[in-house]
């Protein structure tokens, strides 16, 4: 068999994964952690104050990498929700909704930082512009999944039902997207592109770069520590977690 | 530094939201562990009436179970 195919047919393995959860998700905590330290001391520190918007677009660095991450976040786990419901593979259903919970917070910040830098660049905490009011839709979306999940009692049948949602609410995210161009909207139109030349004066980039890389990595360990908690939840019971709470754990193989 | 009120406030929610979400993690994990462990200590002190024995996970002898 091919070695990926192998290791990722080892990975399924409960007591497999949760050994690679919990090797990795402290690295790329660590890491993540690292690369945003970096990223925020040149956002606040380095990178000269906006002609407009003085220091206030400094906010930008965590607001902007938090939306992307919302979205990404989202669209992911309708991609592992639906491994898990074509195929049935349980490691997809904990992986799908460890996601929510990260989503739903990168939302949040994403909301509550956009509405602080509305404050004094637009005069008010919050308006039913488009963008605005689709990224609350996402939350309540987000939300949504997580209480299904813990509504249920039956782990698998409620991850199907909450993964069900999540496949659903995929069409907000080219909506959110779009937000701005479909409709008139008080939000600024896409600034920054990953691909072409962004209206951002390059020396104002670099730092957004790195918040955008710090948050993937934290993304990856969070999701890790997530499943992992889920993992044993679901395990809880087996003879290889009570092996690895009493400290018998057998080798790793 | 101008808007320094608003610029603090915007970092604490990142930080804020950022460190809940680590610190619910460990939390979630700690509590599973910790369930394990009393109920291993349950069933090695009454192993008659602490319920079922510990299901021998068939994943330790197969490593190729995706989908139970």
């Amino acid at each position: 068999m091919n070695p990926i195919v192998r290791w990722f047919h080892k990975l399924g393995s409960p007591p497999y994964f949760d050994r690679f959860a919990a090797r990795w998700a402290p690295w790329a905590y660590g890491l993540g952690l690292l690369v945003m330290l970096w990223g925020a001391y040149g956002a606040l520190f380095v990178v000269p104050a906006d002609y407009q918007q003085g220091d206030s677009f400094r906010i930008l660095y965590i607001h902007v990498p938090s939306a992307w991450m919302s979205l990404f976040v989202f669209g992911l786990m309708a991609f592992y929700a639906a491994i898990a419901l074509v195929w049935r593979i349980k490691l997809c259903e904990i992986l799908a909704m460890a996601c929510a919970p990260i989503g739903a917070g990168f939302t949040l910040i994403t909301l509550a930082t956009g509405s602080i830098w509305g404050k004094p660049m637009w005069g008010t905490w919050w308006d039913w512009d488009p963008r605005l009011t689709t990224e609350l839709i996402l939350l309540f979306l987000y939300l949504g999944v997580i209480g299904l999940y813990n509504a249920i009692d039956d782990r698998r049948a409620a991850a199907r039902a909450a993964g069900l949602l999540a496949i659903v609410g995929v069409v907000l995210l080219p909506v959110i997207r779009y937000s701005v161009v479909w409709w008139n909207s008080l939000h600024q139109g896409q600034t920054i592109r990953l691909f072409g030349e962004s209206s951002m004066d390059p020396s104002m980039v670099q730092p957004l770069i790195w918040m955008i890389v710090g948050t993937k990595l934290w993304f990856i360990g969070a999701l890790l520590a997530r499943a992992r908690g889920d993992n044993l939840r679901r395990e809880n019971g087996k003879a290889w977690v009570a092996a690895l709470a009493t400290g018998k754990e057998t080798p790793a193989r | 530094m101008s808007y320094l009120d608003y610029v603090i406030a915007a970092y604490a929610v990142f930080v804020l939201v950022l460190g809940w979400d680590f610190v619910a993690c460990r939390l979630q994990i700690g509590r599973e562990l910790r369930n394990a462990r009393r109920r291993a200590a349950r069933q090695a002190s009454h192993p008659a009436s602490a319920g079922p024995a510990p299901r021998q996970d068939p994943d330790t002898q197969s490593p190729s179970e995706l989908n139970r």
